[in-house]
Formats: C-alpha cells, structure tokens, sequence
C-alpha cells in the first residue's frame, strides 16, 4: 500500500472526498437545532442542500473520508485493500478546519464522515470519535455531523460516538446474506446489523428520557447537550451488483423501516469501479432508472401508506421500466377509481396518480371553503394528465375517459415512455422531476427535494 | 373612469396605497394600484399618488391582522418583496377578498386573487430559500464575513434570520447589489437593513489571508465529490440555474 507521507491539505482532500462519493447517504435532514450564543451552527430539520455537482446530486456536508486506507477486500469497493491507488488520511485537527471554515461561508451544512478500516475497526472508530468530539468541544462547532458507525468497533466506541452526532448510518450496502458473502467476504450480515441494533435502541432509550451510558468523557466540559443520534439513522443498498430483484430490495428497505426505525433507506447504482469477474459489467452504466424507480417506490412507503406487498410480489418481482410505481399500482386497482375530488378522504387522494402529499393537503382544506373544480385541482398542483383517468369532480370527469385499463396505460405511457427512456439514455436524459409530475412532492427535506428530481429518490 | 393609485416599491408604500384606494370609495372596480416609476401609463385612467405615512401602513396592517389573520398578513409582506410589477394590485385584490371572507381565505386556492398572491409567495420564498442555499461569504482581513447576492426579489431580510442564528458569533453582511441594500450583523447581537449610497465600501473589504486557500479547497472538493460515470449537466443547471453562479465560489472563473 503506498502511503504518502507530507502530502497537502489539497491533495488529501482530493483523494479522501472521491473516495467518499460513492456513498449515497449523504443529507442534513432530521434535526432542528437552534443556534447557541459563542457557538457556530444550527441545523434545520428539513436539511439545506449548498450545491450542486457535475453529477446532479445535491451537496449538502462535507462528505470524506478520514482515510482510504483499509484492511478489507470488498470486491465493488474503489478503496479496496488491492486496489493500487494513492492513500491518504486526514488529522483531525485538519478536518476540524475544513469544516469551521467551510461552515462559516456557507459552503456546507456540516460534516459526513467515513472511513475505510485503518489496522481495526476500533481503531478507526476512536480516530473518527476524536474527530468529532474535537469539533463539538474545542471548535464548539454546532452544525450537522453525520458518522459512521464502523462494523466490528466496539459498542462503547459507537455509543459515545453516537452522543455527539446527529446522524449515525451502517451501510448495509447488499441486500441479502448471501449478495454480502459473495462481493464483500470480510463483513457480515450480524456485523452490520449489531451497529444498526445498537443505534436503534439509544435512540429509543434517548426519547424516553434515558442518556446511554458510556464513560463520560474526559475534559467534556463544553455545554454540548448530550443527546443520542438525535436525526436517526440511515443505510445505503447498491443496486444491481448482485442479482437480487426489487422485489427484496423493497422488502428488505421495509423491514429495515419497520425494525430498525431507520430514518432513510438510500439507493445507489452500482458504477463498476473495479474491474473484477465476480461483478455485472453493466455496459449501459449504472442503472440508474432502476434505482429511481426504487427511490420512487421508498417515497410511496415513508408517505403514502404503500407497503412493499402492494407494489411487487414474488410473480410481479421487477418495477415496471415504462410506468412509475403509483400509476403501475393503479393501473392493477381500476375498481377502486375514480375518486371523488370533493369527498374522497385524504388517504384515498394520495393513491390517485398525479395528486402528491401537498396537493392532496391543499384540496383537503380548499374544499371545507367551497366547491372545487378541475381548474382549481390544476393550481393545486394535481398533475391533470395523470389524475383525469383516476378522478372526478363534483361527480364528473373532465372528460369522458373509459375506466379500461389498456386505454389508460396507453394513455400514460406515451409520457412515461419517454421519461423512461430519457432517464435511462446516459448523457441525455432529462431531468426528471416528481415533484413536478405531481407524483411525490411532500417537502421532508431539502436534499429529497432535489435528490427525487435525480431520480436518486 | 379608472383611478390608479400609484405607490413605492416597498410593503409599507403598497400598504398606503391600499388605503387610499380604499378610502378613496370609488369601488373596487373603479381603482387599482400600480407601482411608482414603472413607466407603463394607461390612457383613460387617473394617476393619484398614494401619500405614504407609517401611521396609514400600520392601520392596515392592524385591519389585516384582524380580519385575515397572521398568515394573511405574512402573506400580504412577502407578496410585496415579489418582483412581479402586479404585485400591489394583486394585494390589494387579495385584500378585497380577505376582508370579506377572514383567516380561511388563505387556503381558498380556487378564487384567482387568492391564487396570485399564493404564487407570488411561493416564488420569493423560493428564491429566499435558494438564496440561503447558495450564498456565498468570504472572510475579510477584518474578520467580517460577506455575501454578495443579486436576487430578483427583494429577499434579504428573509435570509437574515437564519444567518443570524447560524452564525451569531461572527459579523457579517448580505449585500443586494441589485438594490443596494444590505443586512448587517453584529456578532452575539441583531440585524438590520441598510441602504448604502453606493458600493464604494466593497474596496475597503480585502480577503482575509486564507480566504483564497479555502476556496480552492473548496473548488477541489466540489469536483472531486462529483461521480463521473453519473456526469449530469442538466440536472445540475435545473437545481443550480445560471443565474446564480456567478455569485459562488465553486463556479468562479468557470466559462459560461
Ligand atoms: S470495508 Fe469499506 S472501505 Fe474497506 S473495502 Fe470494504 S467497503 Fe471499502
């Protein structure tokens, strides 16, 4: 392994944040902290997205690396310990200063901070700790601070971690057991899970009044308000390394959501940064449409009572390329539309095509004023040339539609087509926006905002 | 015959010319409001300028609040920092309804003024929000940290809000350049607006000695974070339009 001695702060910023990339999980979201007299910082709970880069993708935190050194072998990962690229590792002091400064002027929301596994995972786990108890009491730095925690570190090592962060993720990055053995050997599944376990409970613990325990540190003298993993947590699961459908993709993120009280289930397609027989050589690239079509999917159970049973099954496994989830989902239920506009109650809205969380918000309480007409829905934000096959207003659709599900679908796929195609076309798709299909546009946070214009969500 | 009471670009102005045109009793549909100096005169209509006094702005304030509601009201301030030349007509349409109809009114979508003033809110909310975003300060030798912005509304004083709570120790200004208006910072204390002459002032704010240090790191880190197999120009212009570029750090002295 070739180790630089004496590099510069550029050079090891530029090797420890392409290192860091490929990590999806990556926002401000989930905590609502003030600013405090002396301090710097404040977070805002929808999060704040700073930028934008070449790739589209919102940046949002300082996302890096404390080394890309490490121990393993992980055959989809760039820092893999085979891989013949220049290393590098930052102090923590060094990374203090990054983030002070680049906080001040408003660059970012605060600091992400990964590492691979440098000598163990306690080890590195008590490196990236030093680093951020530095930033929280000697910098008095009170921004958004999102760690990993490091599969195999020592749960004292996480705990207290974990009371200085406001978001903690293990990426369980391979959806099944046995997806994990064939790409990434040294780590299992109890590994990652054990952290995932660990963190869900001091959060319970913490909401129920219960600070967990862990040796107090020493020199704590700082007013940081000690509070455990106060934005919940997160993980990330590559899509299309290994050969499961989405099907178990979308069951795992639900069981993750549903067990684990994750806060966000991230999505990344695969890119083949290592050239190795036991990886899919994807020559369209990334799959991205298939990974949007799964942030898509996501959105539909975080907000709008989907479960993952509705919308795939084991004979129906694969999201449809050519029709989102919702308008697939529909197509298949033609006996529960049309929707009545002006009765139909808020949970039914949000199962019609073309009508997302605010606009069905916005119809609930213009209606309780006055009648409503398809105009009206229109300024609401409901997407007509979606919604018209799914609902009527004041008993009427806004034109006479026959309810037969070849017709509607042919309807619809003239534009889903389209999109799909785009989105898939390296290079030259277009944008793909759902908050402006009315598909999905609740506002959670600022990075879902953009990230679902992506297709990253 | 239509009479147009002209008034200033600014919430206050729009306010007493919602008064005059109201207390004038010709109708609704005999008056309207325009903004001052637009220079798009209307033959067959009467010109009368709305005489400002923060005694008439504060009545009406006070009307609305009672009649309307809060969010009304806050609806009524932002629509005036929109930069749409209609604004003080579409409040003063807006306010017609609102007296009439109270606090409900704002979720009345389906009535067009309604509608209008929503839409003018929600475009300069979007620009403040963007703005707080994408703002830009860098350090002086003084240790002040400044931001320069070039918004289509008149948003600053949206944003000085969150900055100060984010950075309540530090001294800082947002300088409109558009407008030539600023928010000023004290560090541990409050913010107000100014004014400025001109923008002499800019000359005498040198960088700090490691200002230019952190902005190439932050260039490199802007670029090395992006995945190039996932390269998307588009969807970065949609997210960051060009308008705002020229005001960023990551983007100077890139070709456009
Ligand atoms: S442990 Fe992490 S950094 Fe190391 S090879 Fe595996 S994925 Fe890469």
């Amino acid at each position: 392994m070739l180790i630089q001695q004496e590099m510069d702060l550029k050079e090891k910023l530029a090797i420890l944040s392409d290192a860091a990339r490929y990590d999806a999980a990556c926002t401000s979201s989930g905590v609502e902290r003030k600013g405090k007299p002396g301090q710097l910082g404040s977070t805002a709970f929808a999060g704040i997205c700073h930028s934008f880069a070449a790739d589209g993708r919102c940046i949002s935190l300082l996302k890096i690396l404390y080394t890309n050194q490490c121990v393993y072998d992980c055959r989809y990962c760039v820092n893999r310990r085979s891989n013949d690229v220049p290393r590098a590792a930052f102090t923590p002091d060094e990374i203090c200063r990054l983030t002070m400064e680049f906080y001040r002027r408003n660059y970012i929301e605060g600091l992400f901070l990964s590492s691979g596994v440098l000598e163990s995972p306690d080890r590195t786990m008590e490196l990236m700790h030093r680093t951020v108890w530095k930033l929280r009491y000697e910098c008095g730095f009170n921004g958004y601070i999102h760690v990993k925690a490091i599969p195999g570190a020592d749960p004292v090592l996480i705990g207290q971690t974990g009371l200085l962060a406001d978001r903690m993720s293990v990426n369980l990055e391979l959806p099944t057991a046995e997806g994990l053995k064939s790409l990434a050997p040294s780590k299992d599944r109890a590994r990652i899970l054990g952290p995932m376990r660990q963190i869900q409970t001091g959060i319970a613990a913490m909401e129920r009044g219960i600070v967990p325990r862990g040796e107090p540190l020493k020199g704590a003298v700082y007013p940081w308000r000690r509070q455990f993993v106060p934005a919940g947590q997160s993980t990330q699961m590559i899509v299309g390394a290994t050969p499961e459908n989405d099907y178990q993709m979308l069951t795992v993120a639900e069981a993750l959501y549903r067990n684990y009280d994750l806060k966000r289930v991230f999505y990344s397609a695969f890119v083949r940064v290592n050239d190795d027989s036991l990886l899919p050589a994807l020559p369209g690239g990334p799959p991205l449409l298939r990974e949007h079509r799964l942030y898509q999917a996501d959105w539909l159970l975080r907000f709008y009572g989907f479960t993952a049973g509705e919308l795939l099954s084991e004979s129906h496994p694969d999201f449809n390329i050519f029709l989102d989830p919702k308008c697939d989902w529909a197509l298949r239920h033609l006996e529960m539309f049309p929707v009545e506009a002006q009765t139909a109650d808020y949970g039914t809205l949000l199962r019609v095509p073309g009508i997302g969380v605010r606009s069905a918000k916005r119809i609930v309480a213009a209606r309780r004023a006055g009648r409503l007409d398809f105009a009206a829905l229109k300024r609401m934000g409901v997407v007509l040339k979606r919604a018209v096959y799914f609902l009527t207003c004041g008993g009427r659709m806004m034109y006479p539609v026959p309810m037969d599900q070849d017709f509607i679908a042919a309807q619809l796929l003239g534009e889903e087509r389209r999109r799909a195609w785009d989105i898939g076309q390296k290079d030259s798709y277009r944008q793909l926006s759902m908050f402006d299909d009315g598909f999905l546009n609740p506002v959670p946070t600022a990075e879902d905002r953009v990230s679902a214009a992506l297709g990253q969500m | 015959m239509m009479t147009i009471f002209t008034c200033t670009d600014s919430f206050e102005g729009i306010l007493c010319g919602v008064h005059d045109a109201w207390m004038s009793r010709l109708g609704h549909e005999n008056v309207s409001l325009a903004l001052e100096d637009t220079g798009n005169l209307r033959m067959f209509a009467e010109y009368r300028r709305a005489e400002e006094s923060p005694g008439k702005a504060e009545k009406v304030m006070e009307a609305i609040r009672r009649k309307a509601g809060r969010e009304a009201c806050e609806r009524v301030y932002r629509a005036s920092l929109s930069c749409e030349e209609q604004k003080a007509d579409r409040i003063y349409r807006f306010l017609v309804c609102a007296f009439r109809v109270g606090p409900e009114i704002v979720n009345m979508l389906q009535i067009p003024a309604v509608y209008e003033l929503f839409r003018m809110n929600r475009s300069v909310e979007n620009e403040a929000r963007s703005l707080i975003e994408f703002v830009r300060f860098a350090r002086t030798d003084s240790g002040i940290l400044f931001g320069v912005v070039g918004p289509r509304c008149d948003v600053i004083a949206l944003m000085a809000p969150h900055f100060s709570e984010r950075l309540n120790a530090e001294n800082w200004i947002i300088y409109d350049e558009k407008r030539r208006k600023a928010v000023i910072h004290r560090a541990g204390g409050g913010w107000l607006t100014a004014r400025l002459p001109d923008d002499s002032f800019r000359r005498k704010l040198a960088d700090s000695g490691d200002q230019q240090e952190f902005e190439s790191l932050w260039k490199i880190f802007h670029e090395h974070t992006a995945i190039p197999e996932r390269k998307n120009p588009r969807c970065q212009m949609t997210h960051l339009p060009l308008r705002f570029r020229p005001y960023m750090t990551e983007f100077k002295g890139e070709r456009r």
